[in-house]
């Protein structure tokens, strides 16, 4: 009874990127064992499984068009820790549910539940108790589950230093498309050039052969398999947007919190000032001779629009009443983090940030300097506030366009294409003549373009520009997708990136591991029937 | 213009937390910071200073280390800090504290305006603003929420009272203390923290002052704390287990008995 | 010099004394306490020591002839006539002390055109009223209101006088306490008699209430206190009651503040004198939930309240805040919707029966006051409760 299923499960049908499907059974496991039933039982049936985490993706890989869905939410449990006290490295074993918010919670009170741990992890958790430690993947939403985080290589702003997903996973639990469950560590199995061969629980060997394309040479990137000969085999099912197996179990690595951590809002008069600002931080420019000591945890930008629109809401909307006065001179913003030994450590970088400002013919008075925690909240709300100002703009609107959804993007170029990706968004947005915001993480080249259409019209008119872009930028040896993942939405755009054959070598990849394509069909890239 | 604020150097209180164990108020790497109330009277003064023009100066009474509490205030775009600090001082009620201060004032001589924050969030008894009015012998308005407008020798504001606002004037010399309602504080700029950096803090000790001793510190203050206890909450608990409909269904129940009982 | 001194032979380095220290200004040095600068001579160390090893030196003190000071006082608040209910509930709490010392209660009240007021004072628990009725006493003025109190206090010489702790109150407190030089103690929670040395202890909280301090006002009169409304019940009015009603005549003073109008809050809501309260909080979730919050309140006739994080991003009006730097509550019944229970809103729960906290994290500290606690989402359960109360109220 599929009317009945969308009244009770109705939620389960969408995603934050606001696509709505449908279904017609639904499973909540608690254990890997029930996840294993459950495959196996929709495996017998030949029935299509999407898996979900918390639903907070933008590319809609957890809406399902038809079939079974398999709900991680309930497997929300830290399972156990491992300490490797040689290498004073700290690890974490967490089931796909629990959320980003509550393992930061654990990992803030050092209290986890620990009646089903073994000895070796309730021995690691002593080592805890000296350092605070924190799982350094940011992404904005920070109900996203860890499941989710892993299934899309996810990243966020602290990427900058930290780097994705990917860099911090260190172990997976996976559940294959006929039941069997896939247990493999970093390090374990190595590609030896594009030959691989993993061993499964049942003992049962898989041999395949990588796909033969190369991947873009951006810092984030998650937009298809990865892929390199030679590679750590691991990393084929991060980010591999649950088309290979189900996640049951993650091994995360944490970082040591540092004692002293600032931000700063820098406002710059123009943005191509802004774009240099970024690039002496990235070091490929020095500025009047000027040598910088000081290593950002995260680079992100704010366009001119992005602060308009802000400065308009922030008079009027007291939700946003909390943010600093946007002065009418401020013009383009650039936001970095920085982590440190000590406040003074940090302070001798923002004196010389200051001079490098100056000399790139801002003012170092036109920054918000945050140095402690209660102040960087209120530069944290502010960079927030971009993407919820947006979300507003899109409800708004969609009451009176039904279909409209958000137009945001997630592209990443290499640091030498930055200033060219820039003047190719602003003068796409003029010539269409559209509405829209630019912000991110432009310490990776990575920005998200936020169209906010008027429209209906201008939705497709958007809609078609990211396909432009998409190519463009395919064309600049970019990334379509640097942290959403491919999902559903950015199928059209991966086939900007890579051709026919190298799409069906991703589908033939994907066989090995799940023949029926039972499996979040229809995500990374389009699902055909028939042949083996 | 000139004018002065009074700071307040406080226990980062975002980070009290209490031990289970031991139940005492866990004090390791607490930071101290400036009380937040005061931030508002810091920007709210360097308000009036960029409209009017003048000098802000920032005083507070506490240990050597407040210095740098004095600078932060200076980052936040005030112009002076003076420091009064004294082994002497330590010990004071708020009697004693607004007498040390009030005599740190007079040493700094002429003013229009003085502003605090409404209270400390680390006493909370919003005493000081209006007892060192009291000993400076000028007028003084609590929990001012705007300032309307300010001339040479008047000041008009609204102030909150439980029962909504007052518009009010007043004369100047004067003593305000304001409300978070007042201002949203600006975060220091590069610029502002270099020029903090450089300052020099004045200090002052009992003897650079024409305080009375005996009117000072613990000696100068009337009341004592004669012990200091946790606080023990003990009250029966129950959990409502169950489906969300069955939770609710025994909260209505529960909620219906009491209030049987309220009417 | 008042000094607090470790006598290093009895010291045995056991800590506990870094425990007690709320200033976290105590070390141990080679197994002997050193007391450091952030010492603010609090005291909290002496009791801590279980070695007697930790002596508080005071000053030797002046002698004031206290025997002079009689009687308790509570300033009788009022606007329009009408009296504050916290200055009821203060009379209250002075009867009880009166009857300890065996002394008189009087009642201080001014304003104008404020006659009637006399009697109901008297009912409410004073022996005598003392009232001060001016036309220039029609608003109240800091100043004004300060200067006469100290003039009566010097010349009839109260041992103890209580204020409620209004926005006026706490305003008018310190001006009077600093001009006859004595202490004051802000926000009481409890007032009790030591009748041995015939003093008032006052308990107050400190740090938001993470604790709490015993504090005495012992070689200065009168002992001042300022007391929160709702803290202390009133009596139950005696209107057969007898007292003496003293009318005084002042000269005008003057007031440097001008009062040029009054802007009254429109809303009427009243949180202090609520019965029952339903409270929101953070992790109430959107905006759009309150609704919900405030149908169940409707349904039980109770009135909407909020946590401060709600009022910082301006989802509800500051005259809706408990807590701390809000209102403090005495309602019967009290739902906290998604309120964690931080220590500073929890300072605002004054004398409440029941406690019923709602939150989808099950280590809020809200559930260890709550006396009945669910974890859940609110947003699903407000609505089903209000559908139940409504249908089981027909």
């Amino acid at each position: 009874m599929p009317n009945n299923f969308e009244q009770v499960y109705g939620e389960f049908l969408r995603d934050e990127s606001r696509q709505v499907g449908y279904a017609e059974s639904i499973v909540f496991p608690k254990t890997e064992d029930e996840i294993i039933a459950s495959v196996k039982e929709m495996s017998r049936k030949n029935i299509q499984i999407t898996t979900q985490g918390a639903r907070t993706g933008l590319a809609a890989s957890a809406v399902p068009f038809g079939g079974h869905i398999i709900n991680l939410s309930r497997m929300n449990k830290v399972t156990g820790a491992r300490y490797d006290r040689e290498n004073d490295r700290f690890f974490l074993k967490v089931q796909p549910g629990v959320l980003l918010t509550e393992l930061r919670k654990f990992l803030l009170n050092k209290s986890f539940v620990t009646s089903d741990w073994d000895e070796e992890s309730l021995e690691a958790l002593k080592y805890m108790e000296k350092n605070q430690w924190f799982y350094s993947t940011d992404p904005t939403e920070a109900s996203a589950s860890m499941g989710g985080i892993a299934a899309c290589n996810a990243s966020g702003a602290k990427s900058f230093r930290y780097g994705s997903a990917r860099d911090h996973i260190t172990g997976l639990r996976m559940v294959l498309a006929d039941g069997d469950v896939l247990d493999i560590k970093r390090g374990q199995y190595i590609a030896q050039g594009r030959d691989f061969s993993l061993i499964t629980e049942s003992g049962r060997v898989i041999k395949g052969q990588l796909p033969d394309y190369d991947m873009p040479s951006v810092k984030k990137n998650t937009s298809g398999y990865y892929n390199k000969p030679g590679m750590d085999m691991l990393d084929l099912f991060i980010g591999s947007d649950g088309t290979l197996g189900i996640i049951s179990e993650i091994e995360i690595e944490l970082n040591k919190v540092q004692d002293a951590c600032w931000g700063i809002t820098i406002f710059m008069p123009g943005e191509d000032k802004a774009l240099d600002l970024v690039r002496a931080l990235r070091k490929e420019i020095r500025v009047n001779n000027i040598d910088i000591d000081l290593y950002p945890s995260a680079i992100e930008f704010f366009s001119n629009k992005a602060l308009e629109m802000l400065r308009i809401e922030q008079k009027t909307n007291p939700a946003f009443g909390n943010i600093q006065e946007i002065k009418e001179s401020y013009h383009t913003a650039v936001y970095i983090e920085i982590e440190g030994d000590s406040d003074e450590e940090i302070w001798a970088g923002v004196e010389k940030l200051g001079d490098i400002i100056n000399s790139l013919g801002g003012n170092e008075d036109d920054t918000w300097v945050a140095n402690n925690p209660t102040s960087l909240e209120k530069l944290h709300e502010f960079r927030h506030a971009c993407p919820e100002c947006v979300n507003m703009k899109i409800d708004n609107i969609k009451k009176f366009y039904h279909n409209i959804t958000k137009l945001g993007s997630d592209m990443s170029v290499p640091n030498d294409k930055l200033k060219e990706v820039m003047k190719m968004y602003n003068t796409d947005i003029k010539e269409n003549n559209l509405e829209a915001v630019i912000f991110g993480h432009i310490g990776d080249n990575h920005l998200h373009v936020n169209i906010i259409p008027r429209n209906m019209e201008e939705f497709e008119r958007g809609k078609n520009l990211f396909l432009t872009w998409a190519e463009k930028i395919s064309k600049m040896g970019g990334a379509v997708s640097a942290e959403h993942g491919v999902g559903k939405l950015k199928v059209p755009f991966l086939e900007k990136m890579y051709n026919e054959k190298e799409i069906n070598e991703m589908r033939r990849l994907k066989k090995i591991f799940d023949p029926a394509q039972l499996l979040n069909r229809g995500t990374i890239f389009p699902y055909v029937e028939g042949e083996k | 213009m000139r004018i002065i604020v009074c700071i307040k150097q406080v226990p980062g209180t975002n980070e009290v937390k209490m031990d289970p164990e031991t139940n005492t108020i866990i004090r390791e790497n607490v930071p101290a910071i400036i009380n937040p109330f005061d931030t508002y009277a810091i920007e709210e003064a360097v308000r009036i200073k960029e409209r009017r023009g003048g000098e802000v100066i920032g005083i507070t009474m506490g240990i050597p280390a407040a210095k740098e509490m004095l600078k932060e205030a200076i980052s936040l775009r005030i112009d002076k800090g003076v420091l009064l600090t004294d082994r002497k001082f330590a010990g004071a009620d708020t009697l004693a504290t607004s007498y040390t201060l009030s005599k740190g004032i007079e040493k700094i001589g002429e003013f229009d305006l003085i502003i605090c924050g409404k209270q400390a969030t680390d006493g909370d008894t919003a005493q000081v603003g209006s007892s060192m009015a009291r000993t400076l012998g000028i007028p003084y308005a609590t929990d001012i929420s705007k300032i309307i407008d300010i001339k040479e020798d008047k000041i008009h504001c609204l102030k909150i009272t439980d029962d909504g606002y007052e518009e009010i004037e007043i004369k100047l010399p004067a003593l305000i203390t304001v409300v978070k309602e007042i201002n949203m504080p600006r975060l220091p700029s590069i610029k502002t923290m270099k020029i903090a950096q450089k300052s020099e803090i004045e200090v002052l000790t009992l003897n650079d002052t024409d305080a009375d001793e005996k009117r000072t510190g613990l000696k100068g203050s009337p009341t004592q704390v004669r012990k200091t206890f946790v606080p023990v909450h003990e009250v029966s608990n129950e959990m409502i287990e169950g489906t969300t409909e069955e939770k609710a269904i025994k909260l209505s129940e529960i909620l219906l008995k009491l209030k049987g009982k309220v009417k | 010099m008042a000094s607090i001194n470790i006598i290093k032979d009895k010291c045995v380095g056991c800590r506990r004394c870094i425990a007690a220290c709320p200033f976290g200004a105590i070390e141990v040095v080679d197994k002997k306490a050193v007391i450091g600068e952030k010492c603010t001579l609090c005291g909290s160390c002496t009791e801590s020591c279980k070695f007697n090893a930790i002596i508080f030196e005071r000053d030797e003190v002046e002698n004031i002839d206290l025997s002079e000071y009689k009687g308790i006082w509570v300033f009788a608040e009022q606007r329009y006539g009408q009296l504050k209910n916290v200055s009821l509930e203060l009379l209250g709490k002075a009867r009880e002390l009166a009857e300890v010392i065996k002394v008189k209660v009087t009642a201080v009240v001014l304003g104008h055109k404020i006659d009637s007021l006399g009697k109901e004072l008297i009912a409410y628990g004073a022996d005598e009223v003392l009232i001060i009725d001016e036309e220039w006493l029609n608003d109240f003025n800091d100043h004004i209101y300060g200067e006469i109190m100290v003039n009566l206090i010097e010349e009839y010489k109260p041992e103890i006088v209580l204020i409620g702790a209004t926005s006026r109150g706490r305003s008018l407190a310190p001006h009077i306490s600093s001009t006859v030089k004595t202490g004051l103690t802000a926000d009481c929670t409890s007032l009790d008699m030591d009748l041995e040395k015939r003093l008032l202890v006052q308990t107050r909280p400190a740090f938001g209430g993470n604790l709490m301090a015993e504090i005495v006002c012992p070689y200065h009169r009168p002992q001042m206190a300022t007391v929160r409304p709702k803290v202390f019940k009133p009596l139950k009015p005696d209107y057969m009651k007898q007292g003496k009603i003293i009318k005084v005549k002042k000269d005008p003073i003057e007031g440097f503040v001008k009062l040029i109008r009054n802007i009254d809050n429109e809303e009427g809501i009243n949180l202090s004198d609520a019965e029952i309260i339903v409270s929101v909080g953070r992790g109430i979730g959107s905006e759009k939930n309150i609704r919900l919050a405030q149908e169940l309140a409707d349904a039980l006739g109770g009135t909407l309240g909020s946590s401060r994080p709600l009022v910082d991003i301006g989802w509800m009006p500051y005259s809706r805040q408990v807590g701390q730097t809000g209102k403090t509550v005495a309602p019967k019944i009290y739902i906290a919707c998604g309120i964690s229970g931080a220590i500073q809103h929890l300072a605002g729960l004054a004398d409440i029966e029941t406690i019923i906290a709602i939150n989808s994290d099950p280590d809020a500290p809200i559930f260890k006051i709550a006396n009945y606690g669910i974890v859940g989402d609110v947003s699903e359960i407000l609505p089903l409760v209000t559908e139940k109360i409504k249908g089981l109220n027909k």
